[in-house]
């Protein structure tokens, strides 16, 4: 695999000099630190509030690094950025990942896992509610095009026939549910039932994941090229991340509030929003081991779900190594 | 004519559409209230303004760097086309690929290939470049022949006919393209902002709105995107308006002569194979020059490799062959409606500017507002068949074809109504007998703007509303990181685009009037 990194890092070495040259006061700062780049999986919300938060509390620095980050969006493929040397590690989805590592032969490796559980389930109205995969049959649901392959294989592996399920796509905008144009829809649980309650309806939703999709969410990738040369980093960054997690779960509403003016400016929703999310996520991502933890049990579960849907996924392509090296 | 009049009966009757809207608004009419009355859009606006500056702001600076840098490129690019009339040729692939392009499979590609801000200006750019390089080109070449005819016989070259002649007469041409490219660079920023990840900007604000189902919000970010395309769109209507008059013959010229086809066959036949191979070249190169992955970039015969030789391709083959089966059909019906639709547009400009010009900010809404923020909407009221993905075919094809073929009608010789008049016509009969079939060019052109902008309504159709055809395959490509199908998607789209663009000259060549 022949990767060139250099144009990229020779720009970014050069606009790095030319920001340094602006502000004194953190020239000494930054050349002490290693400079990271870490690519998130979307725009600026409750997803990422951990990192956010170690950021405020200077665990990157502590840890030695110069953090950049990246926020992503909908025409953002987050691996793709680590393969063009935009980034050096990136929160993405399991499965995309992982076929592509089967697929084209993409040298990845998966070092950490934000989500135990992936916080994507079905979504409806409690005033008709769907509470399992058998109610969806002759119902119609929303769901984005990249995740019908999961929903559908949620299906299969509970014996309900696909095709009787209307699937249309869904646009991030949960009006045609509110409205009753749709039934359910596939999003992020820890999310949308706080639009819908601001809209007068109450939600309800049960995860894939707690009906035999067992996959981790914005997993923490890397290329091989990165492991290898930048291994340290990637630990001192799983360290730093993690710090920033447990720091915020102290309690989810305190510190969404205080990047009100910050990374949630103008962001186009609301610090109630973030907070419901953050509070909602906490049972995801917490693990006896820490966060970010891969155990052998949730790896199998993640090999064998994919491998469920025709995604030839292997524990190989996780790698424990890092998380272990900041448990001791 | 009585200008101030008309002002009046356009003012009136543009706030009694203002008004109806509220009603249906206010009562929840439209898809159970999906549409907001347009006082509850301001009132949203005004609690939101702290916001919008730092998004407007953003959204401005990239729109404006695309407008300027699109709309140069165009006109240099134009004139190069009508000063030697090969390069045009070898360039026609480049063009409509540039054209036909759909932004949901070139954005991922510009975001990363290029940084940021620059891959936003880029997007924009790329909008406004093909309807300014083509209204300008037919501007340059649609002149009076007999102005031409005068410098040579002076002795004055194709550059002295270019600056004495051509340049002055395109204005008018020029300036329709920019009516088109306005929307077109604030369309591109926002929807490169949106995908992007950029920090600030409308579509930035837009993404992070979506979610709140809030109508209101997204309209007012709607609005405020049509006001900033409408300043853009009135100095260019100003500007055309102006130099039209000045420009317009006062009699109408003979058909120029065709060239003899014969004895250039076998130069057209290489010029044909170049412009299809030229495309191809440049992507190489450009591949090249970007050092990408080839992971991620797949070259011409990356793309081939994947869909004939590798052991995806029989998949990718039948998924193909069976997205297209979908998308073609409705591609051309919604080609079809579209320019009907502008046609009949055009002829309410035409013969009523009062109606026309309180429908102009309505149309101009169409153009800016991102789709993705009228799906809602458009799947309340259409559902999610048929009938939708030809609405929003018509929505993103009417616009250009309608600019085109308005400042087609305007530009008809005076002389020409003259005759008609004496006789009496009232203003149906002076559209049946002079100006429609004046605006036969006209319609082509139009024809040819509307052409891939009708594949990339149903695409975006597909992909936002039905789930089915080739938009959606793309769409899926993208989720799974299959990059080789999606390349595939957006060179078959663009062949497709191509071929439809070049049976609009075979129409055009078979009908013309001998």
């Amino acid at each position: 695999m022949n990767l060139n990194f250099n144009r990229r890092h020779f720009l970014k070495t050069a606009t790095a000099g030319a920001a340094l040259a602006f502000t004194p006061q953190l020239a000494r700062k930054a050349f002490a630190a290693s400079p990271l780049t870490m690519q998130a999986a979307w725009i600026n919300d409750a997803e990422f509030c951990g990192y956010f938060t170690a950021m405020a509390e200077g665990d990157y620095e502590s840890a030695g690094l110069d953090l950049t980050y990246l926020p992503g969006g909908p025409d953002v493929i987050p691996e793709s950025s680590i393969i063009s040397g935009k980034a050096d590690l990136a929160l993405t989805t399991p499965d995309t990942t992982i076929k592509a590592i089967v697929d084209q032969g993409a040298p990845f490796k998966i070092i950490g896992a934000q989500y135990q559980k992936n916080p994507i389930g079905i979504v409806s109205l409690a005033k008709a509610p769907i509470n399992s995969p058998e109610e969806l049959k002759g119902k119609t649901l929303a769901v984005p095009p990249v995740n019908v392959m999961s929903v559908e294989a949620m299906l299969k592996l509970n014996g309900v026939d696909a095709a009787e399920v209307n699937i249309v796509p869904y646009a991030y905008d949960p009006t045609p549910l509110i409205k009753g144009e749709i039934d359910a829809s596939l999003d992020f649980t820890t999310n949308v039932p706080y639009t819908i309650e601001q809209q007068g309806e109450k939600a309800v939703s049960f995860l894939l994941y707690d009906f035999g999709y067992k996959t981790y969410n914005d997993t923490v990738v890397v290329t091989e090229d990165v492991l290898a040369n930048k291994r340290p980093e990637l630990v001192a960054w799983l360290k730093a991340s993690r710090a920033g997690w447990n720091e915020n779960f102290v309690d989810p509403a305190v510190w969404p509030p205080k990047f009100a003016d910050t990374w949630f400016k103008g962001t186009g929703r609301t610090i109630e929003n973030e907070i419901f999310f953050n509070t909602a996520q906490k049972p995801l991502m917490e693990h006896p081991d820490g966060i970010f933890a891969m155990d052998e049990a949730g790896v199998a579960a993640n090999v064998e779900t994919l491998n469920s849907i025709g995604i030839k996924a292997t524990p190989d392509m996780f790698d424990t190594s890092l998380l272990a090296e900041i448990q001791a | 004519m009585n200008g101030s009049g008309n002002r009046a009966a356009t003012l009136v009757l543009l706030v009694a559409l203002i008004v109806i809207w509220e009603i249906a608004g206010q009562l929840q009419l439209v898809a159970g209230g999906t549409l907001p009355a347009p006082s509850a859009i301001l009132a949203r606006i005004f609690v939101d303004r702290a916001d919008y500056w730092p998004h407007v702001l953003a959204t401005l600076r990239t729109s404006a760097a695309g407008f300027v840098i699109g709309n140069a490129i165009a006109i240099l690019a134009a004139i190069c086309f009508c000063v030697w009339p090969f390069s045009e040729r070898l360039m026609r692939g480049v063009n409509i690929a540039i054209f036909a392009v759909p932004p949901i499979a070139l954005v991922p590609v510009l975001v990363i290939a290029l940084d940021g801000e620059v891959a936003r200006i880029t997007l924009a750019a790329l909008l406004v470049y093909f309807p300014t390089m083509t209204a300008t080109l037919s501007g340059l070449n649609d002149i009076d022949p007999r102005t031409a005819d005068l410098i040579s016989a002076y002795g004055g070259g194709r550059f002295r006919a270019l600056r004495m002649v051509r340049l002055r007469a395109a204005v008018p041409a020029m300036m329709s393209g920019f009516q088109v490219a306005a929307p077109a660079a604030v369309l591109g920023a926002i929807l490169a902002e949106f995908g992007s990840g950029a920090r600030w900007g409308l579509g930035t604000y837009l993404l992070g709105s979506l979610g709140r189902a809030e109508p209101d919000r997204l309209w007012g970010i709607g609005v405020t995107a049509t006001a900033i395309a409408g300043v853009g769109y009135g100095l260019a209507a100003l500007v055309a308006r102006m130099t039209t008059g000045v420009n317009r013959a006062v009699t109408m010229a003979p058909e120029p002569p065709q060239a003899g086809d014969a004895e250039h066959r076998m130069r057209s036949i290489a010029m044909t194979i170049a412009a299809i191979a030229f495309p191809f070249l440049v992507w190489q190169a450009l591949l090249v020059i970007s050092q990408l992955s080839p992971i991620i970039a797949k070259t011409p015969l990356g793309v081939v490799d994947y869909l004939f030789f590798s052991n995806a391709s029989a998949v990718a083959q039948q998924k193909l062959l069976a997205a297209l089966a979908e998308t073609i059909p409705i591609t051309i019906g919604g080609m079809f409606l579209g320019l009907a639709i502008a046609f009949v547009l055009a002829l309410i400009a035409f013969a009523a500017p009062t109606i026309m010009n309180a429908l102009l900010p309505f149309a101009l809404i169409t153009q800016t507002m991102p789709l993705v923020a009228l799906t809602p909407l458009a799947v309340l009221i259409f559902g999610r068949g048929v009938a939708v993905t030809l609405v929003i075919t018509v929505s993103v094809t009417f616009f250009a074809a309608f600019v085109v073929l308005a400042q087609g009608f305007a530009l008809i010789p005076r002389a020409a109504f003259d005759l008609v008049d004496a006789y009496g016509a009232n203003t149906v009969k002076k559209l049946w007998l002079v100006a429609i079939p004046a605006s036969r060019n006209w319609l082509f052109v139009a024809a040819r703007l509307a052409m891939p902008k009708a594949l990339l309504g149903v695409m975006i159709a597909e992909w936002l509303a039905t789930g089915r055809g080739l938009g959606n395959l793309l769409n899926q490509s993208r989720g799974y990181l299959d990059y080789g199908m999606i390349w595939t998607v957006a060179l078959v789209s663009v062949l497709v685009a191509v071929a439809l663009y070049q049976l609009t000259y075979a129409v055009d060549r078979m009908t013309r009037p001998r």
